[in-house]
């Protein structure tokens, strides 16, 4: 019976129409996704389909919006029905599971004694008015309501990994923005603070984008034999360091290199129009509609590490920079304070830790710039554009000043 | 007289807690808590007012769309700012296409699961199934391959977001009475919860293509949008909302008055304050609220069905009861936000969320409060569904049914179904009208002119109810921020009279029918989709 020799995806995805061909291609993007070669398509589909016992999972709800749960049900085949009833054991998901109340939250406390699980956390952890800024569970009058920090404490303890989802959960997110007058913090330092050792892989952007949840889901499920200490051993990790202002703590945030590994401007599509001057200077005009870059309208593209532009948003419908709209840098930390204005285009352009100027590009390029554009595989062959390249916007006596610092010739 | 609680309130979004008192079987007092306070005003004073669009929708990240219009309208209200007509019309798809996602979403993912017991689906007949889809004139499906599926999910043992569903729903004698479709209906309805994933995602891919990406969009910035449409794009969103209009008239529709008629004791409870805003949504050519396409008005029962004008001056917000230092009775334009916590008390402060009140008394939001604004306004569109419902349901319930039994419980799910099969009608048609503009030349998609200083609001509807943005900035910076957000109004706690909010009057009155597992109080409650 087909139900046997592939279980019971493959019988749920010819039910919706999705062939086998498609489910191979997908899973071919999932192994790009992490990294890996297109060639373990086959084994990522045998490891997704065969899935004798699911893997037990905790999803929380923070300091939250719930756009990163909303965020979830907008992933592409396997889609989320799958991802709920094939892989995971979601026996706490506040926004779509059955129970509520008190039959909700035995869920939790019972699944954190047995051990076994992941904890997927969403939202930010609320330290505010002593804790009091989110409180779950009590009875009658308040009577034994835990607050939304004891919740993670207890969760997070005997969880075998921490996945924290969304920039809410990575470092506070926009609640972390000045002045942050509910004290809200991330995952990662909370439980440092708290002397808590579980692993914590960080995820940022707002919401976070659900394509890499489910790769971190099939690497955990595939690469790691479903051992998510394994899972950390083998899933290479950018390391972020931050210093968090609630708590103290100097914290190094693990994030999945595969998809924070490199800015959205490293793979943005209209880069070329970057390299060619060809800029973008007023929303919704004439240059948008021919697809130029958005830059001077404030793209934070080149200073933000996430893979945007490859994996885009809504299955792939589409993404930020191709609606039209520059990057706010969803996926960098302290994200609101560091990237507003969000029109105003960042005096300094970082790329990766590299400051340059795009004055500079096509026109003249420091020594320092140059090395960090080819470190970055900038796709231009500089020297041979140097000098040759159409106009360059206009450029600012702050740039001029801090160029001729830099020994630029302008 | 005994106390019951629901917290939390799961398959919302946010954090909510209900707590409520049962006398002789029925609900004799009520308290609604919000447990969650973030402090998004707060964030938002001192930065430039465009900013505010980008930062205020990650209020909520299930109506972000709503708010980030609000949001922008509050910013071209206060610096002069008139939209180019192509940045309306694609504001209101984008703001459809939220609709349609939002309205599946909660009928199948977030509010069956009160209705529907996927449990008892197993022991449907297949064949009956068919019989009873056919009859229903709902969505066929393969009932056969769902059914073999959920038999495997429930005998694999590992429940997933069923677990301890053996409480809530109960098995064999324990069964939860409240569920009472026949197993049949059940697997139908479970069959298009599945379905209703894929489309709800349908419609979000719209929002994507619009707008970048759903949830937290990127494009309607204060001066009009920064989406300039291909022809590809325009075809890829019409083959959209083409798909979920076909599925809101196959499926959520019949399925409601498939499920009505074994819930008709709904109408007769859960009806609350009476009192019913909307601020209007859906822009006509004209821009002006009264014309919205589902239309601004105020609506108090007690004084007939009948619509009132209605505007930013007449909102107030009390913090008697909640964790607030800061006056009563302050208008959002001078609102102030200083949060302090104390014990939750029922009879001192229980809640995060403050009372707003609308010409001083509490006001339900959502969609019944636009559905009986429109319809006392004549909305033709909008008259002959509710007229033509009403019709099929005094066929199985027996006896005539007149507007006035929309103020229930009934009457509150029905109205979010009937306004998303309304909405998806006017989506195709705006699709079509843009792409009439663009075809007649008009490449206008963005203003940049503005002024750096002035006080304007942003009044418009979110899926689940009014949103209200008031902004003031001064020397291009925002010097006060407040949100008056579609829940503020609905789950707000008592004001300085005493006097309940809106879900706090709809609880009470309310039977519970088990103390343990209060099923009524629950489906009270999603019926505002909180």
């Amino acid at each position: 019976m087909a139900q046997e020799a592939h279980g019971a995806l493959h019988d749920l995805l010819a039910v919706r129409g999705v062939t086998r061909r498609d489910f191979l291609k997908y899973c071919g993007s999932v192994a790009a996704m992490l990294g890996l070669s297109e060639t373990m398509a086959p084994q990522i589909a045998a490891a997704l389909e065969g899935a004798p016992k699911l893997m037990p999972a905790l999803w929380l709800n923070g300091g939250s919006c719930t756009g990163c749960t909303e965020s979830i049900a907008q992933v592409d085949t396997p889609d989320v029905a799958t991802i709920v009833l094939d892989y995971l054991s979601f026996e706490y998901f506040e926004t779509i599971m059955a129970a509520a109340g008190s039959w909700a939250e035995k869920n939790i406390t019972k699944r954190a004694e047995e051990g076994g699980y992941i904890l997927i956390y969403e939202g930010s952890v609320m330290t505010g008015q002593d804790g009091n800024t989110l409180f779950v569970g009590g009875g009658p009058e308040n009577e034994g309501a835990k607050k939304g920090i004891e919740i993670l404490e207890e969760a997070a303890k005997n969880a075998a990994a921490v996945i924290a989802v969304g920039s809410c959960a990575v470092d506070g997110g926009w609640i972390y923005g000045y002045p942050n007058a509910s004290e809200a913090t991330g995952v990662a330092a909370w439980l440092q603070h708290k002397g808590i050792t579980t692993p914590v892989v960080s995820m940022p952007t707002c919401p976070v984008n659900p394509e890499w949840v489910v790769a971190m889901v099939v690497q955990l499920l595939l690469v790691a034999d479903r051992d998510p200490a394994k899972f950390l051993q083998v899933t290479p990790m950018v390391k972020v360091p931050y210093t968090d202002a609630i708590t103290g703590e100097k914290v190094t945030l693990l994030m999945p290199k595969a998809i924070y590994g490199q800015t959205i401007h490293d793979n943005c599509p209209r880069r070329g129009h970057f390299e060619n001057g060809e800029f973008v200077t007023e929303l919704g005009s004439k240059e948008e509609a021919m697809g130029y870059c958005l830059y001077k309208v404030g793209c934070k593209g080149p200073q933000t590490f996430t893979q945007c532009p490859v994996t885009r948003w809504n299955r792939r419908a589409s993404w930020c920079v191709e609606s039209g709209a520059p990057c706010i840098g969803c996926g960098g930390l302290n994200w609101v304070d560091n990237n507003s204005p969000f029109l105003k285009r960042m005096s300094d352009m970082r790329i990766g830790d590299t400051f340059v100027q795009p004055g500079t590009i096509g026109a003249a390029v420091g020594a320092v710039a140059a090395a960090g554009l080819v470190v970055h595989g900038i796709g231009m062959k500089a020297a041979g554009r140097i000098g040759d390249g159409p106009p360059m916007e206009e450029m600012k006596a702050y740039d001029r000043k801090r160029l001729a610092k830099k020994g630029g010739d302008k | 007289m005994a106390r019951v609680v629901v917290d939390p309130v799961t398959r919302i979004e946010g954090h909510l807690r209900v707590e409520v008192e049962v006398t002789n079987g029925k609900v004799s007092d009520a308290w609604v808590s919000g447990t969650l306070w973030r402090g998004m005003e707060k964030v938002l004073v001192n930065r430039a007012p465009e900013d505010a669009f980008w930062v205020a929708q990650r209020i909520c990240g299930v109506c972000p769309i709503s708010h980030s219009h609000a949001s922008a309208q509050s910013c071209e209200d206060a610096l002069g700012i008139k939209i180019p007509n192509n940045a309306r019309i694609i504001r209101n798809l984008i703001e459809a296409a939220q609709y349609l996602h939002s309205h599946i979403l909660w009928f199948y993912t977030l509010a069956a699961l009160d209705y529907v017991n996927p449990v008892n689906a197993l022991s449907a007949d297949i064949a009956d199934t068919y019989a009873l889809a056919q009859a229903a004139g709902t969505r066929i499906t393969d009932f056969g391959a769902v059914a073999a599926r959920l038999k495997a999910f429930v005998e694999n043992g590992q429940l997933s977001i069923f677990t301890g569903h053996e409480g809530w729903f109960g098995v064999g004698a324990e069964k939860h009475p409240g569920y009472v479709l026949p197993p049949e209906l059940d697997l139908i309805a479970t069959a298009h919860y599945l379905e209703a994933l894929e489309l709800q995602a349908v419609a979000a891919e719209i929002i994507g293509i619009m707008g970048g990406k759903f949830p937290h969009q990127m494009t309607s910035i204060p001066g009009g949008t920064a989406f300039v449409p291909t022809e590809q794009k325009l075809d890829d969103i019409l083959f959209r909302f083409t798909r979920v209009k076909e599925f809101i008239d196959t499926a959520l529709i019949p399925d409601t008055l498939a499920i009505a008629p074994y819930i008709l004791d709904a109408a007769s409870f859960g009806g609350g304050c009476g009192n019913f805003l909307s601020w209007g949504v859906f822009e006509a050519e004209d821009l002006d609220p009264y014309n919205r396409y589902l239309p601004r008005g105020f609506v108090e029962t007690s004084k007939g069905l009948t619509a009132q004008e209605v505007g930013p001056d007449d909102v107030t917000e009390d913090v008697d009861h909640s964790w607030y230092d800061v006056p009563s009775g302050l208008n959002p334009k001078e609102g102030k936000t200083v949060p302090k916590w104390e014990q939750y008390s029922t009879s001192g402060k229980y809640s995060w969320g403050k009372a707003a009140r609308c010409k001083g008394v509490p006001a339900e939001v959502g969609p019944l409060s636009r559905m009986l604004v429109a319809y006392v306004n004549g909305r033709p569109e909008v008259k002959s569904i509710i007229d033509d419902t009403l019709a099929k349901l005094s066929a199985a319930a027996g006896a005539q049914l007149q507007p006035t039994v929309l103020v229930s419980l009934l009457g509150r799910v029905a109205a979010r179904n009937l306004e998303a099969k309304v909405v998806a009608d006017w989506s195709i048609e705006w699709v079509n009208e843009l792409i009439a503009a663009l075809k007649g030349g008009d490449s206008s998609f963005f203003v940049t002119d503005r002024a750096d200083s002035g006080q304007g609001a942003g009044l418009w509807e979110a899926p689940r109810g009014s949103v209200g943005h008031w902004m003031t900035v001064e020397g291009g910076k925002i010097a006060n921020y407040q949100v008056v957000a579609p829940t503020t109004w609905d789950i707000a706690p008592r004001d300085s009279k005493g006097v309940p909010g809106p879900m706090e009057q709809a609880l009470i009155g309310t039977p519970v029918v088990d103390s343990e597992r209060p099923l009524e109080v629950l489906r009270v409650a999603h019926s505002f989709d909180p």
